[in-house]
């Protein structure tokens, strides 16, 4: 179990470099730089940016300047946040996009999978039909528009809750349930599906047969298998719940890590591009391997460890 | 009507659909799922409950200005910043030399008084008495001197050095070919007197100085925090303001300096979001939260007519260049016909934003600004050039528009090119591009006609006028008219206003009617919303700010 986990880990390192060496290219393709502005520069003042960034040598030079410092765990100055190491920005943003994350994680996972239950259990029945409805809309519909629905409704319309900013817990309910509608969705729509599948199955008519109240029946036969599906997309939804969405963190005004997706990008700042490209690559990483461990704890026939001794 | 609708339909579903097996413990589920729905009910609940308490925090205290910055200040080292929103934290925190008054001319801040020398190449300037620090060091010359020779140094990388490249060997120093900053023509006579002097006479400089890159530095203070000298309680400064919390990506709280030498300025503290959505911090200041944001353009016109709205046109000029070294636009004569077959009086209505149509250059505010120049909207005048130019519409191939991706870029374009087709019949393609990808292809190969805009530096007409000289980095029409850098040249040193005034005009006669290497259209405006409770707030042309004579309630 230790090696395996071992040797998962250790694959982490040459995913990364693939990583942050296909970053480094695409971002060396795109025109513009990070200095081109409307008003532009002067030569020597380009060419003193350009030292002071260490943008003055060849490609190759600084390809390898780049992953010397990445070796060491240094992430580099930021381009456009003048005195600021990437790393200091991403200590500032990501526990912002962590916070909102797990709690929208919590939202999605814990509706998600009541109602897919509630209506997987109930096949054809109203609630089935209305949760259908409901996860069509909420996996159709993008965040801009659930946000922009909330902002209006609940902000300004009812004055219940403010509409952005990130002071206090409440301010937190309306990004929350933003970023956790579609994820809701989905995973409603999974679990019903599964749930709607399990109830056929044999062990589960067994389990019946044999007297097991209900309710233990969908708690222990049901539920755990149809969780397997949801564990599926547990991972890539981890990552992306808890490293932020630009969406709801630009409408909400959210100090968090979603943000610097897009505006690194748009601002040419490579070091700050590179950086969130590598903590989204790492979570998903670590997501996975979460996913798997959980997927063995939940399901007796992809146990690896124990079956290899 | 409703329910019966409702259950009508239920009725219907469970005629069509077989009933789900019941079983005794049917009861178990309906609590499962009621669980999960009422955890969630609880939730909000519970989220509504501490709403109440949560935006207690964000209640204005009397004497408390909240504001929206929009963004995060990539920096707050006046030597370093570049942009509007850094500017506007800055101006609250640090004073110069000089400040722009109402009428944008220079009035005396930092400095008490200065003159000038009779050959127009010495500034002397004169300190204020008694200013200190918000650490209690009093300010002395040399402290302006350091902030110069550290803007201006290689190493510092700064993008506006530019700034001070009228002062003698600044520029040397800059590119690195003079290593010894003494050589450099600024210096602090004594802690009082501060001498610079200039490479050739520039009579704006009193204006040049009230600009951040200009404002005195404590080289001390920057060599003990490196970097972080910016953040608090690290920084150090003289003005109405001091720093008092920076959360990046989120928040600035500054607040009153009782050490500022014009004395405590009336509010207590100015808190400064960034709120990068507009419309979010729309409805936040609907939501009394917020006391200035600036308006979406869309809610404009629904804040046109109320108390709250304030308008100010800016020095900002919109404009259309064309490359003049690509057929058909080498011909003066096409580009004649371009410029006048639009009508610039279709903008303010299609922007929204107060837009104010201008045919010539130097927008309307600044000094030497002329209403009368440039090329009006004659489509008639616009056929007969073409005509006279050889040039058959309909066998033109399409004249491409190429702009940054953005809303109001884009209907100013399609305007033009609807213009454009129904006055000159000719066929025009619109392009957009991303913003980075966009300037390169301006700078490098420009195409045939482009957007740009630019807003002043400083108030004197040299900023714009300058900008399509021959050897300046931000023309890029490749257009180059010898006679026209002499006029800007020489309008640059000319004391005399009147002189100034005939040498401007002669040469904006050739930007904008002789050789047309550009169309300008408008200038911009600033539209925000401000609370009841805020007095005194004044605008500028320059979009600069400043709050120590606001007051709240």
């Amino acid at each position: 179990m230790i090696r395996w986990l071992a040797g998962r880990v250790l694959v982490f390192v040459p995913v990364l470099w693939v990583v942050a060496t296909l970053t480094f290219a695409l971002l060396r393709f795109l025109p513009g730089g990070p200095f081109d502005r409307e008003k532009t520069l002067p030569p020597e003042i380009l060419r003193n940016l350009e030292r002071r960034y260490a943008l003055d040598g060849t490609l190759a030079e600084q390809y390898a300047d780049y992953l010397g410092r990445l070796a060491r765990f240094d992430l580099g100055p930021s381009y456009k946040y003048v005195g600021r190491d990437v790393s200091d920005i991403l200590a500032d943003a990501l526990p912002v996009s962590v916070q909102l994350g797990l709690l929208a994680l919590a939202i999605a996972l814990g509706g998600g999978v009541a109602l897919g239950l509630a209506a997987g259990a109930r096949r054809g029945s109203g609630i089935d039909r209305g949760v259908g409805l409901a996860t069509l809309v909420g996996v159709s519909a993008p965040s801009f528009v659930i946000g922009a629905g909330l902002i209006l409704g609940v902000a300004l319309g009812l004055d219940w809750l403010p509409a952005g900013l990130w002071e206090s817990p409440a301010f937190a309910v309306l990004p929350a349930l933003t970023l956790a509608a579609l994820p809701l969705a989905y995973i409603a729509q999974l679990t019903r599906a599964q749930v709607a599948a399990v109830m056929d199955q044999d062990y589960v008519r067994t389990a019946r047969a044999k007297g097991v109240p209900e309710g233990r029946v969908r708690r222990h036969h049901v539920l755990r298998n149809a969780l397997l599906a949801v564990l599926t997309y547990f991972g890539p939804l981890l990552a992306m719940l808890l490293t932020g969405s630009f969406v709801v963190e630009k409408i909400y005004a959210i100090p968090g890590m979603g943000r610097f997706f897009v505006t690194a990008v748009t601002n040419r700042d490579y070091p700050l591009v590179l950086g969130v490209t590598l903590v989204y690559a790492a979570l998903v990483l670590v997501a996975n391997l979460l996913v798997d461990l959980l997927y063995a704890w939940l399901d007796p026939r992809i146990r690896v460890a124990p079956d290899r001794r | 009507m409703t329910t019966l609708g409702f259950a009508s339909l239920r009725a219907t579903l469970a005629r069509r659909l077989p009933a789900p097996p019941r079983t005794a413990a049917d009861g178990a589920d309906v609590s499962t799922s009621l669980g999960g729905a009422s955890l969630l009910v609880v939730g909000v609940c519970c989220a509504v409950v501490l709403a109440g308490c949560g935006r207690e925090s964000m209640r204005a205290a009397p004497r408390e200005l909240r504001i929206n910055l929009e963004t995060e200040p990539p920096s707050l080292d006046w030597s370093l910043a570049t942009d509007g929103v850094s500017i506007i934290a800055i101006q609250q925190l640090m004073r110069g030399l000089t400040r722009l008054g109402r009428a944008l001319r220079a009035e005396p801040d930092l400095a008490e008084r200065w003159w000038v020398s009779s050959d127009g190449l010495t500034y002397t300037f004169v300190l204020r008495p008694g200013v200190v620090w918000s650490d209690g060091a009093p300010l002395r010359a040399q402290q302006f001197v350091d902030g110069w020779l550290r803007l201006l140094a290689p190493e510092t990388a700064a993008e506006y050095a530019y700034f001070l490249f009228p002062v003698k060997n600044a520029r040397a120093f800059n590119s690195g070919q003079l290593a010894d900053p003494a050589q450099v023509g600024v210096r602090a006579r004594d802690d009082a007197t501060l001498e610079v002097e200039l490479e050739a006479p520039l009579v704006y400089f009193p204006a040049l100085v009230s600009f951040m890159v200009t404002f005195p530095q404590r080289r001390e203070l920057i060599a003990r925090h490196g970097e972080r000298w910016t953040e608090p309680p690290n920084l150090v400064t003289l003005g109405p303001f001091v720093l008092e919390e920076w959360r990046h990506e989120y928040r600035l709280v500054m607040r009153a300096n009782e050490r500022y030498w014009a004395g405590r300025p009336t509010l207590d503290r100015i808190t400064a979001y960034m709120i990068e959505e507009d419309s979010t911090a729309l409805v936040l200041f609907e939501q009394g939260l917020l006391d200035l944001v600036r308006l979406p353009p869309l809610e404009i016109r629904r804040y046109a007519t109320r108390p709250e709205y304030v308008r100010q046109p800016l020095l900002r000029g919109y404009y259309y260049g064309f490359d003049v070294q690509e057929p058909p636009f080498d011909d003066v004569r096409v580009r004649r016909a371009f410029a006048l077959a639009i009508d610039r009086s279709v903008f303010p209505g299609l922007l929204q934003g107060g837009e104010l149509p201008w045919p010539s250059w130097i927008p309307p505010g600044m000094p030497h600004a002329n209403a009368q120049l440039g090329l009006g909207f004659d489509p008639e005048r616009a056929r007969s050039l073409l005509r006279e130019a050889g040039v058959d519409p309909a066998a033109l191939p399409p004249v491409r528009i190429v702009f940054n991706s953005d809303q109001t870029h884009k209907l100013v374009a399609e305007k033009v090119q609807a213009l454009w087709r129904e006055h000159l019949g000719v066929r025009v393609e619109l392009e957009n591009r991303e913003w980075k990808v966009f300037l390169k292809e301006v700078a490098g190969d420009p195409p045939a006609v482009f957007r740009l805009g630019w807003g002043a530096d400083f108030p004197d007409p040299d900023n714009f006028m300058n900008l399509f000289t021959s050897y300046s980095e931000n023309n890029h029409t490749r257009w180059a008219n010898p006679h026209y850098d002499a006029l800007v040249e020489r309008a640059a040193r000319a004391p005399d206003p009147a002189e100034r005034q005939r040498l401007y005009d002669e040469a904006q006669a050739i930007l904008c009617e002789q050789d047309v290497p550009i169309v300008p259209l408008f200038v911009a405006a600033s539209n925000f919303a401000l609370a009841g409770r805020v007095r005194g707030f004044v605008p500028s042309a320059m979009d600069q700010y400043f709050f120590d004579e606001v007051s709240a309630e």
